[in-house]
């Protein structure tokens, strides 16, 4: 179970990582949320929206338009999806994605290098620091002294939920050579 | 502009605007306890089959289904909609270390409704498997054949005559060229127009779901079916069932609601799978039905693992029939060779599905998507439950009382799924791949078969490492006649509550080395027609 106890129960181990999540909890500057095109919001925080808008143009790379208007309404669209995927979900697994954000956000910085911890407000608009945090997590083993196999699930529950929410939007056919169903009218003879 | 007459017609919806008995239990408020001869839990294949069966001997049948009632009308092809609408936990339901995503329908006609409608019989050395070694009576070829005939015809279940599409003729291909045997699945449509969405409802009607099918010839003979509600657990008295309680979900339909009603009725039929069958009888908190601790042990899950390709033609892998060959040389050939046997098969490939279940993100991710029109996918089931070290796993409930699983892949297994990493790359490669994935974490894409056989030597075979799947829940009631060893005896019915029946996947005391759908077809028949003889 992915929790803030565990992760310090962990990380207790280590000094450095203490020191380094004292920071964390002290400062990172969350990244303000894209507006909302209409959409009220049930699950996901204003800061949940902030990560998520750096998260995803990371995540999906070159399958995300490139004029910058278009890239960023599809972003707001696959926040607003996530919106509504999660709750469409259990509510205990909606309870775990809770707890996926905040460990996201107090975990952030224990995953990027050392040169920008003094750094920190301005990390989240870094995306090789984002790619790094998203490559420690995918690649998190059990035994890790920090994270154990948590956060290799978090990473996997992240991706499919944030593809889901952009493949299943006839926005990203053109990147992935969909033509989309079949039309059924056109099989009535 | 003439306006086209509308083809695919959805006469199951007219059939309740016609007065079919239908409670959408999300909408109701009242708490009256409802009466019938019959309830039935779950409405997929094991659920429907044994509905109709027992409302046209005449008894009254109320069946409980806890997905929603949703018609062709509904199902228009749209992956947005489709999963979070047609299947337990919008798709994403999971086993408790979260190493295996398992694909379970949940609606109006449960994996009937979503399944890629692949048939086949109950292969004869799983049927001697379990009247040899698991105490079970009246399975063998010859007993069950009269059943498998009864349901291919009730559920037109034939070969397809059709072409395969790409996806499924790179498996042909790969096969043909190295020798591999293989053959064309049956599959139980009519007037199919090869489209390709069976995973997101059939919008023409033509796969024969038991939505529309014998949960119609239920409802024709009086049947009540009731939807979005849980059942939740029995009331028991004097070693009798005297009531269901059942919880009526939200209108979201992702949890149940505070409100419930009770059904009493003279017999009570579990069929809400794996995983849900076991999980009534645990939440009834009573030792009769559990006395020797073995409900919702030995589940199989047919471990399923990936491999992708990319070809030099375009593949198209979302059109077509999805499933329409196989091969089973990896189950023939290592049965006595004391290996894990596995089933190849392939899967539909439409979006959404491809990239939910790629490893990695970012431009490992998008490069694959971007190919995606060229993408092949192999899949290879592992046939579980047939060694000493393949035990299974096991059914649990969680704090708010929905059921999780546990399962431990045996490393008797996983090597199973090494050797499929490598068969699978073979057969794409011996079919004219330009590059072959195995879908784990560590792996790269690899363009020759000889750097893909070295990757695939030395990764490791870790749960979240090689991802993992299921679409076959099997197990949990086990059958036989030891009440020790089994829940329900060899008619189906519960060792120590007599009104009690389980009809579904559940009863398997094994995997069954095949796509499920026409076992639970044909078990269910038998059981319900030995039922309706002493109820009827």
């Amino acid at each position: 179970m992915l929790t803030r106890r565990s992760l310090l129960k962990k990380s207790a181990v280590s000094g450095v990582t203490i020191l380094a999540f004292e920071t964390c909890l002290a400062s990172p500057t969350i990244p303000p949320a894209p507006e909302d095109l209409g959409h009220h919001f049930e699950f996901l925080s204003l800061q949940d929206r902030g990560i998520l808008s750096k998260l995803i143009p990371v995540i999906l790379a070159d399958s995300l338009p490139s004029s910058l208007d278009e890239a960023e309404l599809s972003i707001k669209e696959i926040i607003i999806g996530w919106d509504i995927a999660v709750l469409g979900l259990p509510i205990l697994t909606q309870t775990e994605l809770k707890r996926l954000f905040e460990v996201m956000k107090s975990n952030f910085i224990l995953s990027m290098t050392p040169r920008l911890i003094t750094g920190v407000p301005s990390a989240w608009e870094d995306p090789s620091e984002i790619e790094n945090f998203l490559n420690k997590w995918r690649k998190s083993e059990p035994d890790n002294f920090i994270t154990g196999n948590e956060l290799r699930v978090g990473y996997m529950g992240l991706v499919e939920i944030t593809v889901a929410c952009w493949y299943g939007n006839p926005r990203s056919w053109e990147f992935c050579g969909y033509y989309g169903p079949i039309n059924l009218n056109s099989l009535i003879p | 502009m003439v306006k086209s007459k509308k083809k695919f017609i959805d006469y199951v919806s007219k059939g309740f605007e016609k007065g079919w008995k239908h409670i959408d239990a999300s909408l109701v408020t009242s708490d009256e306890t409802l009466e019938a001869d019959v309830v039935i839990v779950g409405s997929g294949a094991g659920g429907g089959n044994t509905a109709e069966i027992l409302a046209q001997v005449g008894l009254y049948v109320i069946i409980v289904e806890e997905g929603p009632l949703k018609t062709s009308n509904d199902f228009r092809m749209k992956e947005d909609e489709a999963y979070s609408m047609l299947y337990q936990e919008s798709a994403s339901r999971q086993t408790r270390d979260r190493g295996i995503k398992i694909f379970q329908g949940r609606m109006v006609g449960g994996g009937t409704g979503v399944n890629w409608t692949t048939s086949f019989r109950t292969p004869e050395t799983t049927l001697n498997f379990w009247v040899d070694q698991m105490g079970v009576k009246g399975f063998s070829e010859s007993e069950m054949s009269p059943w498998f005939e009864w349901v291919e015809k009730r559920y037109k279940i034939q070969s397809w005559s059709l072409p395969s599409n790409a996806n499924n003729s790179v498996l042909e291909t790969g096969c043909t060229r190295l020798g591999i045997g293989w053959g064309k699945i049956k599959r139980n449509v009519v007037g199919c127009q090869n489209l390709g969405y069976c995973g997101t409802g059939c919008p023409t009607n033509a796969k024969q779901s038991t939505l529309i099918t014998t949960i119609p010839g239920a409802l024709k003979e009086g049947a009540m079916l009731i939807s979005k509600a849980r059942a939740e657990n029995f009331e028991i008295k004097n070693g009798r069932i005297i009531s269901l309680k059942c919880l009526s979900m939200t209108k979201r339909g992702n949890a149940p609601s505070k409100k419930f009603f009770k059904i009493r009725a003279k017999h009570y039929v579990l069929a809400a799978g794996g995983i849900g069958s076991p999980a009534v009888l645990l939440r009834s908190k009573n030792k009769i039905f559990n006395p020797y601790g073995i409900v919702g042990k030995r589940t199989f899950l047919h471990p399923v693992n990936l491999s992708g390709a990319i070809m030099p033609f375009e593949v198209f892998g979302e059109y077509g029939a999805p499933q329409t060959s196989f091969s089973d040389h990896y189950i023939d050939t290592r049965l006595d060779l004391n290996k894990s046997g596995f089933k190849l098969e392939c899967p539909p490939l439409q979006p959404m599905l491809v990239a939910t279940n790629l490893e990695g993100h970012g431009k490992f991710h998008s490069e694959i998507m971007r190919k995606r029109p060229f993408l092949q996918v192999l899949i290879a089931l592992q046939r579980d439950g047939f060694h000493p070290e393949s035990i299974g796993g096991s059914v649990f409930l969680k704090k708010d009382g929905s059921p999780g699983l546990d399962y431990t892949v045996s490393s008797y297994v996983w090597d199973g799924i090494r050797d499929a990493f490598h068969v699978m790359a073979d057969i794409q490669f011996a079919a004219g791949a330009k590059s072959v994935s195995p879908v784990h974490r560590d792996a790269a894409i690899y363009k020759s078969p000889k750097k893909a056989k070295e990757a695939i030597s030395s990764l490791p075979m870790e749960i979240l490492k090689a991802r993992l799947f299921s679409a076959h829940v099997m197990g949990g009631c086990p059958m036989g006649e030891d009440p020790e060893k089994s829940v329900v005896n060899s008619e189906g019915t519960h060792h120590e509550v007599e009104n009690l029946s389980v009809f579904d996947g559940s009863v398997f005391p094994t995997s069954i080395g095949a796509n499920p759908m026409e076992s639970i077809f044909a078990i269910s028949a038998k059981f319900s027609q030995e039922l309706a003889k002493k109820i009827g």
